[in-house]
């Protein structure tokens, strides 16, 4: 039995969609805009614990989700998605053409009900506005993956044995490991745009991720667990071969694990980190300062959370308390601290039109320590009176995007990393980051690291576990005083955001960086 | 939507099929059918704005095998599952990727048997919520802006606060979501052949309101098991909760007793609590209540049950997604571990863990009766029971009990200066579980408590609590008899927790004192 659901579906199909949209607009009385977004999927992966083989999966899958702005009086927008399966393959645009009929109901029945409220809800329907996008450049584009080795040519028992084996090296590198799991997919994504100005953006990208966790106990009982992620918008070849590029490297899967489990067994041995009571020289690495830019820069610098859509869920942002107060043009940061969001960076981030058809550009959120601009949407740039940017993604076609960050990274420094460790006194040096808490207008941060090593005279020291940094954000930016050379972006894999919740995968990283925070160990 | 009949045919139709396939041992299929609809809400006085943001949904239907294989190297077992079609050609295409991805993994026992219990909760859902039309689903979600707008309409305490202007300047935010899930399943396998089947629906309405001008911001939050209750409390609630908290001060760092209200205990339970209550969090090492089986790990005056099959709460199933009957789990009895919430794998692989009992600080074989598995779920997607994977355990109500509970008023008036905490934000087990260490700040509804009364609202985003689970549960001091149900965003379960959890210290650290002098 051939396997109906495949990436060329999209050829067979992307014209007749293309028209369905245009002519949908056309033909619907009030309708203002209509986009589609299909999403087709091939994959396998495998996941191994202690050696044992857990789950292995060889599948497809198919999604699409429409958007509809339509109205008489005002406009507002109707939203209609599904998941989809080989049955429905010969019947696509007739299943899609159903679900324009449901999209435009919505935004026809939201639109009557928020023209009655505009004026029922006296001076407090003022703000409601018809919805509108800003205008974009219309393109036509068909963007091939890249890889070397295409990941559904792969055979699965290949998949199979890379996990397992892996899995195998870690469990016997040291009889303080007591569990390790990896995970492995490797897929090939295909997805359309088109909407009802004539944009069409066809796009395939393949996907490969080792996701690894090891749980250790040390000999007096303490135990640690640590996960750490590797992955690229390549083929297979990057967890058989590892990658090294500009910004970008990696061991093979086997010795990324392996490191993963030196570090965990070495933790298990160490003691717990203090807490200062104060603020201490900390000197964070790039792993760490992926988190941290990802945390602190990243999610207040998307429009949705400043303009409060986000207030019940991620939160907002303190960069941005209305369209008068707010801190564009304003110092927050050192001088030092330049900061931006950049799709066109490799990795996980990596993408040339957002999920509205807008070609991307890399967008400024400090320069120089100034705060210059957020990631938008359509919509949110046209309530800015702002250009779109090309941030508005979702996980799959099936979920309605939001502003998400593409790559984000603290700016490159001029100084040597050793040379920014040797000038300390004393101070702490944070490796690798671990699990982060964020205050909802992300004003204040708690981050674990892997790793904290004391600085003492320029050297460094013992090594704890269990400790991180906490810090009022603007605070610590203003804190900054050294920039390393050695900026690296690194993948986030389970970035949570959204109602319903999209663990999006998207790229961060940094160079080494010196400021000032509180050191915060464990509470017992 | 797929009836649930039609679940029920293809699921007895696909065991008939495998039973015709001699290389297959054992089979289980699940069939599902699930509807999520939400409306998002994004209203702002001050900033242009859609009102209902985003009317949208999705839907999915489909088939997931799990196989059981001879081989010349061992039981294999393997899984596959195919997208809307339930006929005998869906059943072939997930057999076949069941049969390409079959593994042999040492610690597979068998496919779910039935257990000693049985079903006891049918009909329990509202037909009128599987039948909700688009008009009905934006109606709801601008009802529930209605509720906000009018409490904030008919606030004098605003009207002065805008003295000569409009409400507009005040930055009046209204946050959320009406979300509705309908869910139909049905299971069938070669040990349990009759066809299993479920039904379930509910709505949740979860609303967050701000007087940013103030940096006020309250909560209010609705579960809704009949579609004729559905209304406009949840805004209306977080709008005057949001009133409720202007003029916030900041509190210095320190430890204070606190109570806490029925969101931070939910948060605390789904972020830390329950995660440490799986069998697999024993066997992985990763629970903070690792080797404390049947010890004392909180307060005696605590006890919390995982309520599976109670009639009228809305996390309730009739049966879990591995066709086993729902029921109820004591996860902790008067502050000593008591239950562990699990599925049927995971309870197979404990019971053969050689280290179990190390890990759980008990023999399991004494203890069977605390992991029963009563929660195998297959929860995915933001909510409904996913065909497309496997069960995992899952909490369905959580509900708090206590011998010696108060009411809200008795827990106030004991405390000379503490803390009442009504919303947590972002807590998470920063040292990894199984150390228990937590943080979050606390963004609303909050208040200093002094002299035994409510002395003045907290300003948001000013405090942040550093502590330790094991710390808290132990240092619980009273709970108060009324609880409320609580949904938090992305979590499956619904937790029904106390309006007021005392503890008699929580260390908190005041944080952002920058944004004083930002705006």
């Amino acid at each position: 039995m051939g396997q109906k659901v495949n990436i060329a579906l999209v050829d067979k199909t992307k014209d007749k969609l293309s028209n369905m949209v245009l002519e949908a607009k056309r033909k619907l009385e009030n309708c203002f805009y209509v986009d589609l977004r299909v999403t087709v999927r091939e994959g396998q992966g495998a996941v191994a614990q202690d050696g044992m083989m857990k789950s292995s999966i060889r599948d497809y899958g198919l999604s699409y989700g429409l958007r509809v702005i339509a109205g008489k009086q005002i406009l507002a927008a109707g939203y209609f998605s599904q998941t989809l399966g080989a049955a429905d393959t010969d019947k696509l645009s007739g299943i899609i053409g159903d679900g324009l009929d449901q999209a435009y109901e919505r935004a026809i029945a939201s639109s009557k009900i928020k023209s009655e409220r505009k004026s029922h809800w006296q001076a407090l329907g003022q703000s409601l506005h018809s919805t509108e996008l800003a205008p974009i450049e219309i393109c036509q584009d068909t963007i091939p993956g890249n890889y070397k080795i295409n990941p559904v040519e792969v055979p699965l028992g290949e998949v199979n044995g890379l996990a397992r084996d892996v899995s195998k090296a870690v469990a016997s590198y040291d009889p303080r490991v007591k569990l390790n799991q990896i995970g492995i997919q490797t897929s090939l994504i295909r997805e359309l745009f088109v909407s009802s100005e004539g944009t069409a953006i066809d796009r395939t990208h393949a996907l490969t991720q080792g996701l690894c966790v090891v749980v250790a106990i040390g000999n007096s009982g303490v135990q640690q667990m640590h996960y750490d992620c590797l992955g690229h918008q390549r083929g297979w070849e990057i967890l058989t071969d590892g990658f090294d590029e500009d910004l970008m490297q990696s061991k093979p899967l086997t010795g990324f694990a392996l490191d993963l489990a030196s570090d965990c067994v070495s933790l298990s041995e160490a003691k717990p980190c203090p807490s200062s009571g104060k603020e201490v020289v900390v000197v964070t690495d790039p792993h760490y300062n992926t988190l941290l830019v990802h945390e602190i820069i990243g999610h207040p610098t998307e429009l949705d959370r400043a303009l409060k859509l986000e207030t019940a869920y991620a939160g907002r942002s303190w960069f941005f308390r209305n369209l008068k107060e707010n801190m564009l043009g304003k110092q927050v940061a050192s001088p030092l601290v330049s900061a931006y969001s950049d799709p066109l960076l490799q990795g996980y981030g990596h993408y040339e039109y957002d999920d509205e058809g807008t070609p991307v550009k890399r967008v400024m959120h400090i320069d120089k320590g100034i705060f210059c601009g957020f990631m938008n949407s359509r919509q949110t740039a046209a309530i800015l009176g702002a250009s779109p940017n090309g941030h508005f993604k979702a996980i799959d076609a099936s979920f309605v995007p939001l502003i998400r960050m593409s790559t984000t990274a603290f700016g490159n420094g001029e100084r040597d990393p050793k040379g920014i460790i040797s000038e300390v006194d004393h101070g702490y040096y944070l490796v690798g980051h671990r699990i982060p808490s964020i205050s909802e207008s992300r004003e204040n941060f708690r981050i674990t690291a892997r790793k904290v090593f004391e600085i003492r005279n320029g050297q460094l020291g013992e090594m704890f576990r269990d400790g991180g940094m906490m810090g009022n954000t603007k605070d610590y930016l203003m804190s900054v005083d050294a920039v390393g050379n050695d900026l690296r972006i690194r993948s986030i894999f389970n970035c949570g955001k959204g109602q319903p919740m999209q663990a999006k995968k998207l790229g961060n990283g940094g160079p080494t960086i010196r400021a000032c925070a509180r050191l915060v160990g464990g509470a017992k | 939507m797929k009836e649930l009949r039609e679940l029920e045919q293809s699921v007895e139709g696909a065991i008939a099929f495998l039973k015709t396939q001699p290389e297959i041992k054992s089979a289980q299929v699940f069939a599902s059918a699930n509807n999520r609809l939400w409306t998002r809400l994004n209203y702002t006085s001050h900033i242009p704005c859609n009102g209902l943001e985003e009317p949208k949904s999705t839907d999915d239907y489909g088939i997931g095998i799990q196989i059981v294989l001879d081989s010349p190297d061992g039981t294999m077992v393997g899984f596959g599952s195919e997208e809307r079609d339930l006929s005998l050609e869906g059943v072939k295409l997930a057999l076949e990727k069941a049969k390409q991805g079959a593994i042999i993994d040492p610690q597979f026992h068998c496919l779910p048997q039935a257990t000693d219990e049985k079903r006891s909760l049918f009909e329990y859902h509202d037909p009128m919520i599987m039948g909700i039309t688009n008009e009905g689903l934006i109606e709801a979600g601008w009802k529930a802006l209605d509720g906000a707008i009018d409490s904030f309409l008919g606030s004098e305490t605003l009207r002065g606060m805008a003295s000569g202007k409009t409400l507009n300047d005040l930055g009046l935010i209204i946050s959320g979501d009406l979300t509705i899930l309908q869910e139909r399943m049905a299971v069938s396998s070669y040990e349990m052949p009759d066809a299993r089947s479920d039904e379930s629906a509910f709505i949740s309405a979860c609303v967050t309101s701000m007087v940013e001008k103030g940096d006020a911001k309250g909560s209010g939050y609705s579960v809704y098991l009949k579609l004729k209750d559905l209304s406009g409390r949840a805004g209306s609630e977080a709008a005057q909760n949001a009133i409720n908290s202007l003029n916030g001060i900041r509190l210095p760092s320190g430890d204070y007793p606190v109570i806490l209200g029925p969101q931070p205990t939910a948060e605390l339970l789904s972020h830390l609590i329950i995660p440490s209550c799986t069998t697999s969090a024993f066997y992985s090492r990763q629970s903070c209540f690792l080797g404390k089986l049947g010890k004392q790990v909180g307060s005696d005056i605590l006890t919390v049950i995982d309520k599976g099959n109670a009639r009228g709460l809305v996390g309730s199933k009739g049966i879990t997604c591995e066709g086993l009957p729902t029921g109820e789990t004591t996860l902790i009895k008067e502050g000593v571990l008591s239950g562990l919430l699990s599925q049927w794998y995971e309870y197979q692989r404990i019971l053969n863990d050689p280290e179990a009992k190390e890990k759980l600080g008990v023999d399991p074989a004494d203890f069977r009766q605390a992991m029963i598995p009563r929660n195998g779920f297959r929860y995915a997607r933001g909510g409904g029971r996913n065909f497309g994977v496997l069960p995992t355990a899952s909490a369905t109500n959580i509900v708090f009990e206590s011998p010696s509970s108060v009411d809200l008023h008795t827990l106030v008036n004991g405390i000379q200066k503490g803390i009442l905490v009504g919303r947590l934000w972002y807590t998470y087990p920063v040292n990894g579980l199984r150390a228990g260490d937590f943080t979050g700040t606390l963004t609303a509804d909050s208040y200093f408590i002094e002299d035994g009364r409510i002395k003045a609202p907290i300003k948001v985003n000013t405090l942040r609590i550093n502590d330790n689970v094991g710390n808290i549960l132990m240092g619980v001091r009273g709970v108060t008899k009324d609880t409320r149900p609580t949904v938090l965003w992305a979590a499956d379960e619904i937790v029904y927790a106390p309006i007021g959890l005392m503890v008699d210290k929580v260390h908190f650290d005041q944080i952002a004192e920058f944004m004083d002098e930002t705006y």
